[in-house]
C-alpha cells in the first residue's frame, strides 16, 4: 500500500475546450452502429409500403414472394394482430387515439403505411421479394391538406370519427380581449411552419433476438430511449419486461426522431419471436424521409397588441397541427410545447392560444429538434417584428422593453412557467456589440440607397429544456446515474441517458475526473443497455447534463462522503478532519496522505472496514429536477437579397447563447452550429412537399434539400453563463438553442430586406423562387 | 401536374377526328403502347411500356373516352398501374378547323403516385411534354402517310 | 434503395464491351454510375446486365489531335476540371466541370456517362453546345461522329443506338482571344442546374466579333442561344448590348417547372444567367 502520494499540479476538465472522447471511434469506422451487429442464422426483413395515402387493402397476395428462394416468410396486418398497437402518451380529454398497428389491416392512411413485412436470407432477396407481392388496394378519397381537413364535411381520415380533430388544446391568462381592445396597435399573420424531415444521419434500424433457452428477447435499436421502448414493447408484446433487453449501440443522430416507439421495432421483435431466429431491419433513406414523424407541421395565426411605447400587452395564438393519420409517442403533446413557450422572452400581461391537431392522410408528425419551440419562437419573433415596424420602432428596442429584469427571476410567465434564471438584455447586447448593429443600420442606409436589398434580422429566444420535472412529462422526467469505483481506482458510470451525438461520454468523463482527482482516461462512460444500466429516461430535450448529469453529480458525492470515511479510518482521524481535493485525502491530523486510488483498493480490501461502513464504493442516485430549465440567447443575421435571382447571401450570423454553466465550450458550439445549420435549413430550402392527393413529391435527397457545408454562413458565436437554480450543476441545456434562434433570425433579415418594396412577411422556405416572386409582385402593385 | 397545349395537325378536322378515336391508331401512337384492347363501349384496357433512358416501367390500365361531340371534342380518362407507381389523368381534346390544318387543344391534369411521384419529380414535365411530343408526331405520321 | 439482380462484366477492350453489349437486350453500360446506380437503387432502372467500361484504358485519355482536345468517353468530371490540356486549350470545359455535383460525383461520374445520359439539366452540353464539340460512337458494325445538337434528341435521349457506345467527345481548341465563363443557379437538394450559362465571347477594339452562348436545365434539353448570338455579333461590347441579347436568352423554348423552379421563374434565370455570364467573360479579359 503506498504511504505517501505526492501531489503534481493537477489537470481539471470542467469549462475546457475538451475533444469528444467518442470521436476516434466514430471517425475511424470502428464504432458499432445496428447494421454493423451480425448475428448467427440472423434474417432479414424489409417492409412492403402503401403507395397510396388512402386505400382499402381487398387482397394481399404473398405466394410468388414466399416462393422466392431464400424467402423465409410473409407477414401482413393479420398475422402480427396479436402486438398491440403503436402507442401514444398524449392526455387531452378530446384526444382521439386511431388503433395504430403495426402493420395495415383493411385499410392504409397515408403514403408509406407499412402492410406486409418480408423476411428472407438477406436483404437483396428480402427486397427482391417485395416486388413480388401484389397488394390490391382500392384508393379511397384523400384529404391531405390540415386546414382542408378541419372544414365542414371534409373527407374523413379515419372513418370511425365525425371529423378529422385528433384533439384541441386551450390556454388563457389574462384578460386579452381587453387588451387588445384597449391597444393602441394590434396586428396579425398567419404563418406556415412546414413539415420537416429529420434526416438523422443513421436512419433507423434495429435487430432483434430471441433467445429460447433463457426466453430473454434482445432488441438492438437505433433509439434514443431505450429505458423507455423497453417498457412498451413489454405492454405491446404482452411479455414480462424483465426478459427483455434494449441496446441502443451507437446511434447516428436522432433530433427527436428515434424518440419514439415505431412499428418496425415491436414487428422485428414477434418476427424473430415467431420464427426464433435474429432478425435485422435497416430503414433506407426513402423510408426514412417518408415515414419517419416529420417535425413542425403547423399553420399558426399569431395576433399581437402593443401601447404606442412597444409595450407588448396582448397575444393571440391559433394553432392548426398536422398530425398525419396517426399518433406516434408524443404527436399531441409537441404543438403544446409551442403553446407553453409562446411569451418567449417578453412580458406578456394576457394571452389566449387554442390548438388543433388535425388527421390528414399523410405520414404522422412528431418530434423533431427543438419540438414546438421553434415554432413559437418563429411565430412570436416575427410578429413582434412586424410590430416593432408598425410602432416605427427599432427591432432591438421593442425587445429591451419587454424583457424582465435580473431581478424579477424566478420569473413566471404568462403562460405559467417559472423561468429560473435570466439576464437577457446582457446576451442580447453582447450580440449586438459583436456584429455592431449600429454599423450594420448604417450599411443598410448605404446600401438602400445604392439600390440594394439588405437586411438585418433579429432573434431573442427562450427555450424551455431540461425535461423534466416527472409531472410535466409523459413518462418521467428524472434521471439515474450508478457511479462503480473499481479496486483500481478506475471509474464506470452508467447513466439512463442515451446519448446519441451529444458527447456526453466526454461531459461526463470530465465531470468525474474533476470530482475524484482522476484522469478523463480513467472514467469510462457507459448508456444504452438497459441491462447494464437499471433504467433511465433517455436523451431529447437537452436532458442529458442538466438531469442525468446531475444525477451523477449527486452520486458522486456519495462517493466521496464514503470514501472519506474510509480514508479517516486508514489514517486513524476523526472523518471530519479529513478533506479531498484534487485527488488527494489528508487530515489536518495526519502526515500521511491517500489518493483517490488508493482508497478505492481499501473499499475492496477491506482489511480495515471503518465501523458501520459497507464494502464497495459504488453509488447509485436518481434526480428529480424542480422544473425546466430556460436556455436563452440572441440570433443576429445580416443578408444580402439579390433582385433579379430572388437568392439570399448571408452576410454575418452572429449567435450569443446562454445555457447556463458550461462543462465544455467545444460541445456547446457544436450543438450550436450543428443547430443553426438545422434552423436554417427551413429557413430557406426545407420542407417536406406533399400534393393533394397525398403524394410526397421530395422522397429523396436530390429533391429534399438540407444545407451542405456551402450553404452555412460563417457562425460567429459567443455566450453569456447565467447558472440555472434548478440543479445542482447550474446547467441549462443547448440542444435546441441554435435551431429555435437561427430560423427568425434568417427570416426576419429577408423580411427587412424587402421591407422597401412594401413586404411584412415572407413564408418559409425562402427559396431563391419564393423570394423574386415577392419582388415581381411587389414591383408590379 | 397540369398540361395544355396545342398541335397542329396537317389534316382535315374529320380525319383527324377519325384517327385519333380508333383504337388500332391509338395502340400504335400511343408512345410505349403494348396493347389496347376494348373491354366495353369506349372502354380500353391498355398495356404501356414506358421507357425514357434507362428508367423502364410496364403500366396496366384504362382508358375511357367520354362526351364526344364529333368532330369537335371529348375526354379522355387514363388509369395506370405499375410497379414502379400509378398514373392517373384526364384531359379534354378540342379540335379546330384552321385551314390546312387542324388545331388540337388539349388541356388536362396527370396526377401520379408511388415510386415516380416521390422520387421522379425532376423528370415529370420534361417527360410528359416529350410523350406528348411523341404522340402527335406519331399521330401526324401516320394520318399524312395514310394519304 | 436495393436494386434488381443483375449480372456484371468488366470487359478489358472496346470490342469485348461492344461484344457483350450486342450479344445481351438487357445490358446497359455502365461508367462513373452516378446517373445509373441512384435509378437502378429506386428500382426505376433495372438492367439484366452492367458492362462496367471502367477496365478498358482507351477510353480515359484527354489529348489534343488535329485542332482538337480529344476527351475519352470514362475521363471523369474531375479529370476535366484538372486536366492542364483542357484548361489550357478548352478553359470553358474546365470551368464547367467544377460546377458538377459534388467531389464524390466529380470523382466518378464521367463525360461519356454524362452526355449519354442527357439530363436536361447536366452542365457539360451547356459547354459542349457553346464549344460545338462532337462525339464519337462506336458499334461493332462502325463507327459515326455526330455534332452534340443533332446528338442530344429530348430529355434523356439522344441518337445513340442500342449497341452503341460512345468513345470520345471532340473539342475544338479555344479560338485564340476569346474569353468564356460558366455561371449557373442550381437546386440546393441535387446541385442541378435551374439555369446554367456557357458562354463564349470574341471582342475586338471594343465590338463582339464572336459569340456562343448555350443554357442547360432551362427547357427539355440543353440548347444554343442563337438569338441571343446574333444579338451579340456586331454590337460594342457593353452593359446595354449583353443586357439586350439575354433578353433573348429563351427564344422559342419552352421552358420547365417543377417543384423547385417554374417555367417562369427559370425564364427569368436564363436572362439574369445569360446577362451575368457575358459580364463574367468580358470582365474576365
Ligand atoms: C448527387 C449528385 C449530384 C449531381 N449533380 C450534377 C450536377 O450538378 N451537374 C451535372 O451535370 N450532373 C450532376 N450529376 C450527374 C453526374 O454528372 C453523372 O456523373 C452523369 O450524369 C453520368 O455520368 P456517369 O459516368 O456517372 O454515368 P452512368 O451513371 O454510369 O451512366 C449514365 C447513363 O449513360 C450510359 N453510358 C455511360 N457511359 C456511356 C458510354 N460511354 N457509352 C454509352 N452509354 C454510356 C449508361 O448506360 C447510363 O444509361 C449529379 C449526380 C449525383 C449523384
Amino acid at each position: 500500500m503506498a504511504t505517501t502520494t505526492t501531489t503534481p499540479e493537477l489537470k481539471t476538465y470542467i469549462g475546457k475546450r475538451v475533444r469528444r472522447v467518442e470521436d476516434p471511434r466514430l471517425i475511424t469506422g470502428t464504432a458499432t452502429y445496428v447494421d454493423d451487429i451480425r448475428k448467427p442464422g440472423m434474417l432479414h426483413a424489409a417492409v412492403l409500403r402503401s403507395p397510396y395515402a388512402a386505400a382499402k387493402i381487398t387482397g394481399i397476395a404473398i405466394e410468388k414472394a414466399l416462393a422466392l428462394p431464400g424467402v423465409k416468410a410473409v407477414y401482413t396486418g393479420k398475422d402480427v394482430a396479436a402486438v398491440g398497437p403503436v402507442p401514444c402518451a398524449g392526455s387531452m380529454e378530446d384526444l382521439r387515439i386511431p388503433d395504430h398497428r403495426i402493420l395495415a389491416r383493411e385499410r392504409v392512411y397515408y403514403v408509406g403505411h407499412p402492410v406486409v413485412a418480408v423476411v428472407a436470407t438477406d436483404r437483396y432477396i428480402a427486397a427482391d421479394a417485395l416486388d413480388l407481392i401484389e397488394v390490391d388496394y382500392e384508393p379511397t378519397e384523400v384529404i391531405s391538406d390540415p386546414e382542408e381537413a378541419l372544414k365542414d364535411g371534409a373527407v374523413r381520415v379515419h372513418p370511425e370519427y365525425p371529423d378529422n380533430v385528433a384533439f384541441t388544446y386551450k390556454q388563457a391568462k389574462g384578460d386579452v380581449d381587453k387588451a387588445f381592445e384597449e391597444a393602441d396597435f394590434t396586428c396579425e399573420e398567419r404563418i406556415l411552419v412546414p413539415r420537416l424531415a429529420p434526416i438523422p444521419m443513421e436512419t433507423r434500424g434495429v435487430v432483434a433476438d430471441w433467445d429460447e433457452g433463457a426466453k430473454e428477447l434482445t432488441l438492438y435499436s437505433s433509439t434514443q430511449i431505450p429505458h423507455l421502448l423497453k417498457t412498451q414493447l413489454a405492454l405491446q408484446l404482452d411479455m414480462p419486461e424483465h426478459h427483455i433487453r434494449v441496446i441502443a449501440p451507437e446511434v447516428g443522430g436522432g433530433f427527436g426522431s428515434k424518440c419514439n416507439v415505431w412499428a418496425e421495432e415491436a414487428l422485428a421483435c414477434f418476427v424473430a419471436m415467431d420464427l426464433k431466429k435474429p432478425i435485422k431491419w435497416i430503414e433506407s433513406r426513402r423510408e426514412s424521409i417518408q415515414v419517419v414523424a416529420h417535425g413542425r407541421a403547423h399553420v399558426d395565426t399569431i395576433e399581437i397588441a402593443a401601447k404606442k411605447d412597444g409595450t407588448l400587452t396582448g397575444l393571440k395564438l391559433h394553432i392548426v397541427c398536422d398530425i398525419g393519420a396517426h399518433h406516434q409517442l408524443l404527436t399531441p403533446i409537441i404543438p403544446t410545447l409551442a403553446v407553453l413557450m409562446l411569451p418567449g422572452l417578453y412580458k406578456f400581461r394576457s394571452f389566449k392560444a387554442s390548438l388543433v391537431g388535425a388527421f390528414t392522410n399523410r405520414a404522422p408528425s412528431d418530434l423533431y429538434r427543438g419540438a414546438g419551440r421553434p415554432e413559437a419562437t418563429y411565430v412570436l419573433e416575427r410578429i413582434v417584428d412586424k410590430m416593432a415596424r408598425i410602432l416605427g420602432m427599432d427591432p432591438a428596442e421593442i425587445r429591451f422593453k419587454n424583457f424582465p429584469e435580473p431581478a424579477e427571476f424566478p420569473f413566471e410567465t404568462v403562460t405559467g412557467l417559472q423561468y429560473d434564471s435570466g439576464d437577457y438584455a446582457a446576451a442580447f447586447h453582447k450580440a449586438l456589440d459583436k456584429i455592431d448593429y449600429k454599423a450594420c443600420r448604417e450599411e443598410q442606409k448605404k446600401a438602400r440607397a445604392e439600390g440594394r436589398l439588405y437586411g438585418i434580422g433579429i432573434s431573442t429566444y427562450g427555450e424551455l429544456c431540461a425535461f423534466g420535472p416527472s409531472p410535466a412529462t409523459p413518462a418521467g422526467g428524472w434521471e439515474c446515474a450508478s457511479v462503480n469505483v473499481k479496486a483500481t481506482g478506475k471509474v464506470e458510470v452508467l447513466t439512463g441517458i442515451s446519448p446519441h451525438g451529444q458527447g456526453e461520454e466526454t461531459s461526463f468523463s470530465q465531470m468525474v475526473a474533476d470530482a475524484f482527482g482522476i484522469p478523463m482516461s480513467d472514467v469510462v462512460v457507459i448508456h444504452g443497455d438497459t441491462a447494464k444500466v437499471s433504467y433511465g429516461i433517455g436523451t431529447f430535450g437537452s436532458r442529458g447534463i442538466a438531469i442525468g448529469g446531475s444525477a451523477l453529480h449527486l452520486a458522486m458525492q456519495d462517493i466521496v462522503a464514503k470514501a472519506t470515511k474510509y480514508a479517516a479510518h486508514i489514517l486513524d482521524v476523526d472523518a471530519d478532519t479529513v478533506t479531498f481535493k484534487n485527488g488527494t485525502f489528508s487530515s489536518s491530523a495526519a502526515e500521511q496522505t491517500l489518493s483517490f486510488a488508493d482508497v478505492a483498493l481499501e473499499t475492496h480490501l477491506c482489511r480495515k472496514l471503518p465501523p458501520g461502513t459497507e464494502p464497495g464504493l459504488t453509488a447509485t442516485r436518481f434526480f428529480e429536477p424542480s422544473n425546466f430549465a430556460f436556455p436563452f440567447g440572441a440570433h443576429i443575421c445580416t443578408v444580402e437579397v439579390d433582385q433579379e435571382t430572388g437568392e439570399t447571401t448571408i452576410l454575418r450570423f452572429v449567435a450569443v447563447d446562454d445555457c447556463g454553466k458550461i462543462i465544455n465550450p467545444l460541445l456547446v458550439e457544436g450543438q450550436i452550429h450543428g443547430g443553426v445549420a438545422q434552423g436554417l435549413g427551413p429557413a430557406f430550402m426545407e420542407g417536406v412537399i406533399y400534393d393533394e392527393e397525398g403524394q410526397l413529391l421530395n422522397g429523396t435527397m436530390m429533391d429534399y434539400a438540407i444545407p451542405k457545408a456551402r450553404h452555412m454562413p460563417w457562425i460567429e458565436t459567443d455566450r453569456t453563463e447565467t447558472p440555472s437554480t434548478v440543479n445542482p450543476l447550474g446547467v441549462k441545456g443547448v440542444g435546441e438553442a441554435g435551431t429555435i434562434g437561427s430560423l427568425p433570425a434568417f427570416v426576419n433579415a429577408v423580411v427587412d430586406a424587402l421591407s422597401p418594396l412594401g413586404v411584412d412577411h415572407v413564408d418559409i422556405p425562402m427559396t431563391p423562387q419564393s423570394i423574386w416572386r415577392v419582388i415581381q409582385e411587389r414591383s408590379r402593385s | 401536374m397540369k398540361l395544355k397545349g396545342t398541335y397542329a395537325m396537317p389534316a382535315p378536322r374529320d380525319e383527324v377526328w377519325a384517327a385519333l378515336l380508333d383504337p388500332a391508331v391509338l395502340a400504335r401512337t400511343l408512345p410505349g403502347c403494348k396493347s389496347l384492347q376494348e373491354t366495353g363501349p369506349d372502354e380500353y384496357a391498355m398495356q404501356m411500356s414506358l421507357v425514357i433512358s434507362s428508367v423502364k416501367g410496364l403500366f396496366e390500365g384504362k382508358v375511357r373516352i367520354m362526351d364526344q361531340q364529333p368532330p369537335e371534342s371529348y375526354r379522355i380518362e387514363v388509369e395506370g398501374r405499375g410497379k414502379i407507381g400509378f398514373v392517373n389523368g384526364g384531359g379534354a381534346f378540342l379540335l379546330k378547323d384552321a385551314g390546312d390544318v387542324t388545331d388540337i387543344d388539349y388541356e388536362g391534369e396527370v396526377k401520379v403516385g408511388g415510386m415516380i411521384a416521390s422520387v421522379g419529380q425532376r423528370l415529370m414535365d420534361m417527360t410528359s411534354k416529350m410523350m406528348i411530343k411523341r404522340f402527335f408526331t406519331a399521330l401526324e405520321d401516320e394520318i399524312t402517310e395514310r394519304e | 434503395m436495393i436494386p434488381a439482380r443483375f449480372e456484371y462484366s468488366a470487359p478489358e477492350t472496346l470490342s469485348e464491351a461492344l461484344r457483350l453489349l450486342g450479344s445481351d437486350g438487357e445490358a446497359k453500360v455502365l461508367a462513373g454510375g452516378q446517373s445509373l446506380v441512384p435509378m437502378m437503387k429506386f428500382r426505376l432502372a433495372q438492367p439484366g446486365h452492367l458492362i462496367d467500361l471502367a477496365r478498358i484504358p482507351d477510353l480515359n485519355f484527354v489529348a489534343e489531335e488535329n485542332g482538337a482536345i480529344r476527351i475519352g468517353a470514362m475521363t471523369t468530371h474531375n479529370q476535366v476540371e484538372t486536366s492542364a490540356l483542357i484548361r489550357e486549350k478548352c478553359p470553358l470545359l474546365a470551368k464547367t466541370a467544377a460546377h458538377i455535383g459534388d467531389v464524390q460525383v466529380r470523382n466518378r461520374g464521367t463525360i461519356g456517362g454524362s452526355v449519354v445520359h442527357a439530363d436536361p439539366a447536366a452542365d457539360y452540353p451547356a459547354a459542349l453546345l457553346a464549344m460545338e464539340a462532337k462525339v464519337k460512337l462506336v458499334s461493332a458494325s462502325g463507327e459515326r461522329m455526330a455534332g452534340l445538337d443533332e446528338f442530344l434528341v429530348d430529355a434523356l435521349t439522344t441518337l445513340l443506338e442500342e449497341g452503341e457506345i460512345l468513345t470520345e467527345v471532340h473539342v475544338p481548341l479555344e479560338r485564340a482571344g476569346v474569353l468564356t465563363a460558366y455561371r449557373t443557379l442550381v437546386q440546393p437538394a441535387s446541385g442541378f442546374a435551374m439555369a446554367g450559362v456557357g458562354v463564349r465571347l470574341g471582342v475586338e477594339n471594343g465590338t463582339i466579333t464572336f459569340a456562343r452562348v448555350a443554357l442547360t436545365g432551362v427547357g427539355s434539353k440543353p440548347y444554343r442561344a442563337t438569338a441571343v448570338e446574333q444579338a451579340l455579333v456586331g454590337q460594342g461590347a457593353g452593359a446595354e448590348t449583353f443586357a439586350a441579347a439575354a433578353a433573348h436568352a429563351t427564344d422559342g423554348v419552352d421552358a420547365l417547372s417543377d417543384m423547385h423552379a417554374s417555367a417562369e421563374y427559370r425564364v427569368n434565370l436564363a436572362a439574369v444567367q445569360v446577362r451575368r455570364a457575358l459580364e463574367d467573360a468580358a470582365g474576365s479579359a
